[in-house]
């Protein structure tokens, strides 16, 4: 970050610190009630500065050959609410890229969806539009000033072997995608990062449909989507992808107390996009290889400590190579020290299983274990700022790689 | 023979402080309340969206001035419950050294914070039924408490110097009783941007009709 930046930043510290009633007021402003109150409208949003010092190549969804990376921000968020039946819901965004990247600033609809609530409680709801994904409980903590962390979990970062724009002739390809050692070395290398799939792609805002409820102490929520869980970016648009090949993905939660949540999710549909049909094997098509998921997820939270978990398992039907599985999982714990002042911690691992090559059977990734450790502090309601530290050990690497981060936010 | 005398002074000075009689009536003009409808959860398919009254107007109205012989009256702590998604009462007025208890009584979690300079705290998640926090007030001005669940849920804690207070009713009506004879300022605080002042004049056993109309 610039010196001049820099001091932009604290003066905005500090005009946010002294002046936090006046943010209460803005917060007000931004309120529209029509005279019956049939109608309520709230505008928001949030401003993310954030600075990394990575080691290269960067690590999961960081596209930069920089050891240094400023990736500011703007999030505008749209709430609104016809009675108590219909609502909507907009977030756009001004940034440098979906995720954090060297590029020139660009505008995004990211998420756009009607919700009809067609009685008078929560027992069923039908949702439309392009909205994160229901798996798992990661989404509902995905924005800066929720998520205790600068970054993702690991399984929504870290790139795996596949790709989805072309299929591989045999299991070398994968492994040398996967960057996986063999008598030749490996490719540890930056270039192919574009080609490569996680797990699950950030929060999937993909296109769909949903029919969500909850009924006493149970959630239900199902889904379906244009593109698969580990889809990139660009193909969430219904107008970049469309629904010859949908998605089908749920979670079904229980809640026994305030305390805790517990819930499994499910999905299931095909990776690849359009431009991989031409290297599939003969009279096959891109829906004949999906991506199955099934996943567990736990949350807690009692007084000053929050908790949670997921565990995944998922199952890439590879051309010509067949299933190739992983299991990830991360533990996550976030203590308030003091009124402002937090710390978190969170322990990340991504498994790979092994492939069929001729008569033996291969490991098809490098098992990848992570440690992030983040301190957050709240200036007040409205500006937050996050150092993070994270460590990742890959299999092949004898040395692991380091990345550092901070974060201001402010909410308005 | 002086003890005595300087006994006898002593009495009557504490008499004439004890003999505190005045008394102020009157009315504030209040704002209109208003009617507001929690919007939905963005990632969440609990979906609860009803039409709730807001907290019905209201204000605290106080006696500023000069107390500092008045004694600290051990009251019952003050509270500021959570229902409906809303801080019930959203207006409390304590005395310095003053006591509010939050108890949540709503199905769902909340977790009361201040960041105001007057008093900061973070109550961490409660749900209903347990033994409510209660936070002492130890510094006079303006706490705003928020629910960092919910995040339009707000309340206001007055901290105040004065032993002199009330709260007007839903109509803005207020009685002050047994206050000292003296030069005051009268003051009515509705919010931040809104604290009217008046001077009162008042004497023993006097009882004083004091009106705050709107600005």
């Amino acid at each position: 970050m610039r010196p001049n930046k820099f001091i932009l930043v604290l003066a905005l510290a500090f005009v946010c610190n002294a002046r936090a009633d006046l943010f209460d007021r803005v917060n007000d402003a931004l309120l529209f009630r029509d005279a019956k109150l049939q109608l309520q409208v709230q505008l928001s949003g949030l401003v993310d500065l954030e600075t990394y010092y990575l080691d290269q190549p960067p690590p999961g969804l960081i596209f930069t050959g920089n050891q240094w990376l400023f990736n500011p921000r703007l999030s505008i968020f749209l709430d609104a609410q016809w009675t108590r039946h219909i609502y909507l819901f907009v977030q756009a965004r001004v940034d440098r890229g979906f995720d954090p990247s060297d590029e020139g600033a660009e505008a995004r609809a990211d998420e756009y969806f009607l919700r009809y609530t067609p009685l008078d409680n929560s027992r069923i709801n039908f949702q439309i539009g392009k909205f994160a994904t229901v798996v798992g409980n990661w989404v509902p903590r995905h924005l800066s000033w929720e998520n205790p962390f600068i970054n993702a979990p690991l399984l929504y970062e870290n790139l795996t072997g596949i790709w989805d724009e072309e299929a591989p002739e045999d299991v070398d390809d994968l492994l040398y995608w996967a960057h996986v050692p063999n008598e030749y070395g490996y490719n540890n290398g930056y270039i192919d990062k574009y080609y490569r799939l996680p797990m699950i792609w950030g929060p999937s805002y993909a296109t769909g449909l949903a029919v969500t409820g909850t009924i006493d102490r149970f959630d239900y929520a199902a889904e379906i989507k244009n593109a698969s869980l580990s889809s990139r970016p660009e193909y969430w648009d219904a107008t970049e992808r469309g629904f010859e090949h949908p998605t089908f993905s749920g979670r079904a939660g229980f809640r026994p107390n305030e305390m805790w949540n517990f819930g499994v999710s499910a999905s299931g549909g095909p990776y690849l996009s359009a431009e991989a049909a031409e290297s599939l094997p003969l009279n096959r098509s891109i829906g004949d290889y999906r991506e199955l998921l099934l996943g567990q997820d736990i949350a807690f939270a009692w007084h000053h400590w929050q908790f949670w978990a997921e565990f995944y398992e998922a199952r890439f039907q590879v051309p010509r190579i067949g299933n190739a599985d992983i299991f990830a999982y991360y533990l996550e714990a976030k203590y308030k020290i003091t009124p402002q002042l937090f710390a978190a911690v969170r322990w990340n691992q991504e498994l790979f299983g092994d492939v069929r090559d001729g008569t033996e059977r291969v490991q098809w990734g490098n098992d990848t274990s992570r440690v992030d450790l983040a301190v957050g502090y709240r200036f007040t309601n409205y500006l937050q700022t996050k150092v993070q530290y994270s460590f990742t050990h890959q299999d092949p690497h004898e040395e692991g790689q380091h990345v550092a981060g901070l974060q201001i936010t402010l909410k308005f | 023979m002086k003890a005595r005398v300087l006994l006898c002074f002593a009495s009557l000075a504490a008499i004439s402080f004890v003999r505190a009689d005045a008394t102020i009536e009157g009315l504030v003009t209040l704002p209109p309340p208003q009617m507001g409808r929690t919007l939905s959860a963005r990632y969440q398919t609990t979906v609860e969206a009803p039409l709730t009254p807001s907290n019905p107007p209201s204000a605290v109205v106080y006696l500023e001035g000069n107390f500092t012989g008045a004694e600290a009256t051990a009251k019952a702590p003050a509270q500021m419950s959570q229902k409906n998604m809303l801080f019930s009462p959203d207006l409390v007025a304590v005395r310095v050294g003053g006591v509010v208890e939050f108890p949540n009584l709503d199905d769902t979690y909340h977790n009361v914070f201040s960041y105001s300079k007057t008093k900061r705290f973070d109550l961490g998640r409660f749900r209903k039924g347990e033994k409510p926090s209660t936070i002492v007030f130890d510094k006079p001005g303006v706490v705003t408490v928020h629910c960092e669940i919910h995040d339009r849920m707000r309340g206001i804690i007055l901290v105040l110097e004065t032993p002199y207070f009330t709260k007007t009713d839903t109509a803005g009506r207020y009685r002050l009783e047994h206050l000292p004879a003296g030069h005051y300022d009268l003051k009515a605080w509705i919010n931040e941007a809104d604290v009217r002042s008046v001077p009162v004049d008042l004497k023993d056993g006097g009882t004083v009709h004091v009106d705050l109309p709107r600005k």
